[in-house]
């Protein structure tokens, strides 16, 4: 039985899933506040991001540091196969909840 | 182009200081570059910053938090139980705020007190001299004795120049009463008349201008002035074109030639501020070989001892007396170092202070040790516990001493500030003796001893506590519960008490002895009555002044327009004045005595005073007559002399008739004494009435330039000074008045430096009374704390509450009586040191004490009596009901 997800962690597991191996800091962050229009502090994304990875859902390695972040390297998070797992029972569990609603509810 | 905006530092910091290492690079890069995309696609900066700052706090908040919990788990290192002791010390002292005052004041009062004595003694006594050479720097004197040294004369010391070969300089000085005019009102300026190589002896040059020449110091040479470096900031603004200006001096055109360094210190003579030349010549009559008028400094050869050069200069002094026979008492100089010469004055003084601050301090570390003690005591509950928890000895006691130097640094911190304190008072309470003054302040090296003495007292006193505590089994503790203690607590806190109380003793002892010293000197009657009496002194400045008929003239008016002052009962003059530490003695030759050498003659006080003198001072005369007015220059000369002198010069016979003569044994006019007045106190009040004549103004060999007006006032003296200032200034307003003072303010000053002990002395004694009381009193409440079930049992058993006080006033005051013994002991073998400022008592006098000893006895009782009383409310039902 994977692990049961909260919103925010939702969130994030989604931002990385869509945006495959480029996903660092502010691209999560880009990507929840124009699809989801949820606007996150970095220290609410990273607060997640650490959690999850301390539960084996996402990996993360050092990547380049560049001069538009002062010299600094990005770290690039990604999903583990638990973390797969952990979206898909999730979203199924959504769904599940979802079916039978009416046209309204069915499809987003 | 313009750089590009950047994020506000201050947040950048915070976000460095609160994020963990591992999430800080990408963080602080993500930030970054979404600032950067802010800023460029908004002109608006002060928005981007406002973000940058939201998002900066966000994560402080989150991440600041874990970072505290992170860095506490890391174990138990040194440095974190440091930490934790440091916490837990601290909690506890704020948690006693009795306890942590009264040990931090005792200490601040302790370390305070030391470190202001030690700030105004370390620059008079330890320091060397703020000379390149200060130690070759020597006061050269005729005499044989420190005690009985007199001032040279030029013929002699021109000797000792040509025929020495000890010294690279001797120069010789003498005071100048310079009285300024010119620029601004007149106003009379202390000076020294000094030989062109005087400033070459004391290792100064003029910041501006120069030196003096040694072909200016001559008979008639040119009439110039070196001004000390205050004076020209006050008197002439600090313009660097003074050098070369003229300027009045005594009603003379003298030209400034040089202006000496800010800071320098002149230690020869602190007061002067203004230099001119000597420029005496060998032929003059004041250059005499019995014209000790001078002093001389000089510097020693490189390599010259002290011992060398005094026998050089003793060599010389035994040839000037083989060859003039008659002018000289016998041979001998003296050769004194500088910083001798400068603190034997004040050394016996200091060193006493010093001795009663060192008693303080002692008594504070007593005192403290005793309070950590008490409390280690009641504590070892909760050491056996921390032992049986896991605690290690070592541990334990690290704890213990955390604690002790977290009171001591307390304790320092406010001793710093009662030492600045004390240093402000000791520079306001300071006799005029006291040298280097202006070196006196809370100096880098002062803060050290203090920081110093601080930590070694903590750890001093915290280690016996630290090492009782966690001595002896700990489980039988935990059992025994933390209401008893050990005997040898007991009894290393029973000997605190009793070495505070012999230490207070031995101040009080000196206290007491120094307070009837003061009382004795201020009942010593001087010979004339002092109630009532004004006194200032008039001077003649100028070309006006120089016949003697026009000064004569002149303190004729004076006189007369004092006396039409009301409020004044009587009036007269003199040329000196009793106790102002005027000193002008002659040598007097009696012809009915006449010895083979004269110089060998006695010398007295001589006062050339106006005929009313006798009437405004009230000497009662005891034979003959008084002066008059009919004793004028024509008249027969005549001669008044003071009882001292008359028994002295005349044993055995009738004074009255008998002639003298004064000054040169072969000139001048034989007086006949007329009658016998009595004996004045003239140098001191602890000084023995020393030989005196008196001989109107009219008949004495010259005219004085400066004369002391002593008026006898019918109510209040010192507000008649105005009064008489203005009366003098009505007959001209251009000569200087100086040294206003009624003459119990000069009998005050004359006793300067003895209050001056015996106030520090009070102030010590009264802190060493209250500490050695709060420590009796610490040590008989722990007593009543720790055995309240043993008193129980005893009130259950029938003892009334009469024996309760008694059994603990018995065992307070058994300590107090071992005390007391103790410190008289060591009070009769210290007193010594304070011997020389006794006057009127033996340093073993009785009634001291008899009284100081039952002073610190009824302060004792009183510490005592308050534990007793709580002792005797003990409920013996409650204590047992515990049991």
């Amino acid at each position: 039985m994977p692990p049961r997800l909260g919103e925010l962690e939702q969130l994030v597991l989604l931002a990385l899933l869509r945006l495959n191996d480029r996903a660092y800091g502010v691209a999560v962050q880009r990507e929840i506040a124009a699809r989801a229009k949820r606007s996150l502090s970095f220290a609410t994304i990273y607060t997640t991001l650490n959690r999850l990875e301390g539960k084996g859902l996402v990996s993360s390695r050092l990547g380049e540091a560049t001069a538009e972040r002062g010299g600094r390297r990005k770290t690039y998070y990604s999903l583990s196969s638990a973390g797969r797992e952990a979206v898909k029972s999730s979203l199924r569990a959504l769904r599940t909840m979802t079916a039978g609603l009416g046209a309204a509810w069915e499809a987003p | 182009m313009t750089a590009a905006p950047r994020p506000p530092e201050r947040a950048v910091r915070l976000l460095t200081w609160a994020l963990p290492a591992e999430l800080r690079d990408a963080i602080l890069g993500d930030l970054e570059e979404s600032f950067a995309d802010l800023t460029q696609s908004t002109p608006n900066v002060s928005h981007a910053r406002r973000w940058y700052w939201r998002e900066a706090l966000i994560a402080a908040a989150i991440f600041a938090p874990r970072r505290r919990r992170a860095s506490a788990e890391r174990g138990d290192s040194l440095m974190s139980a440091l930490a934790t002791d440091l916490r837990y010390a601290a909690r506890l002292l704020v948690r006693r705020p009795g306890f942590t005052t009264l040990a931090a004041v005792t200490l601040a009062i302790g370390i305070g007190a030391t470190t202001a004595i030690f700030s105004a003694i370390q620059p008079i006594l330890l320091e060397p001299l703020p000379y390149a050479h200060a130690e070759r720097i020597v006061h050269l004197w005729e005499g044989t004795s420190f005690k009985d040294r007199d001032n040279v004369t030029f013929l002699t010391i021109n000797d000792v120049r040509t025929q020495s070969h000890s010294f690279d300089w001797i120069a010789t000085y003498k005071t100048w009463s310079a009285t300024l005019s010119g620029t601004g009102e007149p106003e009379q300026i202390p000076g020294d008349r000094v030989t062109h190589d005087y400033f070459k002896i004391l290792g100064v040059r003029p910041m501006l201008g120069r030196d003096f020449r040694e072909e200016e110091d001559v008979e008639n040479g040119p009439a110039v002035a070196i001004i000390s470096n205050a004076l020209w900031h006050r008197r002439f603004a600090a313009d660097s074109s003074v050098v070369g200006r003229v300027v009045q001096i005594n009603g003379y055109q003298y030209t400034i030639i040089g202006v000496l360094p800010d800071g320098y210190e002149n230690v020869v003579d602190p007061t002067a501020q203004v230099f001119g030349l000597m420029q005496y010549a060998l032929t003059d009559p004041w250059s005499c070989r019995t014209c000790h008028h001078l002093r001389a400094v000089a510097l020693l050869k490189q390599g010259v001892s002290v011992r060398e050069a005094t026998a050089d200069v003793n060599a010389i002094s035994a040839r000037l007396v083989r060859d003039y026979p008659k002018e000289y008492a016998k041979a001998g100089m003296l050769v004194i170092p500088l910083h001798e010469q400068v603190t034997s004055g004040v050394r016996p003084v200091l060193l006493a202070v010093m001795g009663a601050v060192a008693l303080v301090l002692l008594i504070a570390c007593a005192n403290v040790m005793n309070l950590l003690l008490a409390r280690g005591a009641q504590r070892r509950g909760e050491f056996a516990m921390r032992a049986a928890l896991g605690a290690s000895r070592t541990r334990v006691i690290r704890q213990l001493l955390t604690e002790s130097v977290t009171l001591s640094l307390v304790g320092g911190a406010l001793g710093v500030g009662v030492a600045i304190f004390g240093v402000q008072a000791l520079i306001a309470l300071s006799p005029a003796m006291l040298p280097r003054l202006g070196a006196i302040h809370v100096s880098a090296s002062t803060f050290l001893f203090a920081f110093g003495l601080t930590t070694a007292v903590g750890f001093a006193f915290g280690l016996v506590p630290a090492l009782h505590a966690s001595r002896s089994d700990l489980h039988l503790a935990i059992k025994e519960g933390t209401r008893r203690t050990g005997g040898s607590s007991h009894r290393v806190r029973g000997m605190l008490v009793v070495s505070e109380v012999a230490l207070a003793l031995m101040l009080l002892v000196g206290t007491g002895l120094l307070l009837r010293s003061v009382h004795g000197l201020l009942a010593v009657q001087p010979g004339f009555d002092t109630a009532h009496l004004l006194t200032m002194q008039v001077s003649t400045i100028g070309p006006r002044y120089n016949g003697d008929s026009t000064t004569r003239n002149y303190f004729d008016r004076v006189l007369l327009a004092v006396r039409n002052t009301p409020g004044v009962e009587a009036a007269a003059l003199t040329t000196q004045l009793p106790l102002s530490g005027d000193f002008d003695k002659y040598g007097v030759h009696i012809e009915a005595h006449p010895r083979a050498n004269p110089e060998e003659d006695p010398s007295a006080h001589r006062y050339a005073v106006s005929p009313g003198y006798f009437k405004t001072m009230r000497i009662p005369l005891l034979r003959g007559r008084l002066l008059d007015e009919h004793d004028n220059a024509t008249s027969p000369s005549v001669v008044l002399v003071n009882e001292t002198f008359a028994k002295r010069a005349w044993p055995g016979e009738d004074p009255i008739g008998q002639r003298i003569r004064v000054g040169s044994a072969t000139q001048g006019p034989w007086r006949t004494v007329v009658g016998i007045v009595g004996s004045v106190r003239q140098v001191s009040l602890d000084a023995e009435e020393p030989d005196a004549f008196y001989v109107t103004e009219a008949q004495w060999l010259f005219v004085d330039p400066a004369m002391s007006v002593v008026v006898r006032a019918s109510g209040d003296a010192a507000g008649l000074a105005s009064a008489v200032e203005r009366a003098v200034w009505s007959v001209d307003k251009d000569q200087p008045i100086t040294r206003v003072a009624t003459m119990d303010a000069l009998i005050q000053r004359s006793e300067a430096d003895r209050r001056f002990a015996l106030i520090l002395f009070e102030a010590f004694a009264v802190v060493a009374l209250v500490l050695a009381a709060a420590g009796i009193y610490g040590v008989l409440a722990g007593v009543v704390t720790e055995r309240v079930r043993e008193i129980g049992v005893r009130a259950a058993l029938g003892a009334s509450r009469r024996d309760i006080v008694e059994l603990i006033l018995r065992q307070g005051m058994g300590l107090t009586a071992i005390g007391l013994a103790a410190g008289l002991g060591l009070a009769f073998g210290s007193v010594r040191v304070i011997s020389g400022m006794l006057y009127g008592v033996t340093g073993s006098d009785p009634v001291t004490y008899v009284g100081v000893t039952l002073v610190l006895a009824g302060v004792a009782a009183a510490a005592c009596a308050v534990p007793a009383w709580r002792a005797s409310r003990v409920d013996p039902a409650k204590t047992l009901r515990v049991e």
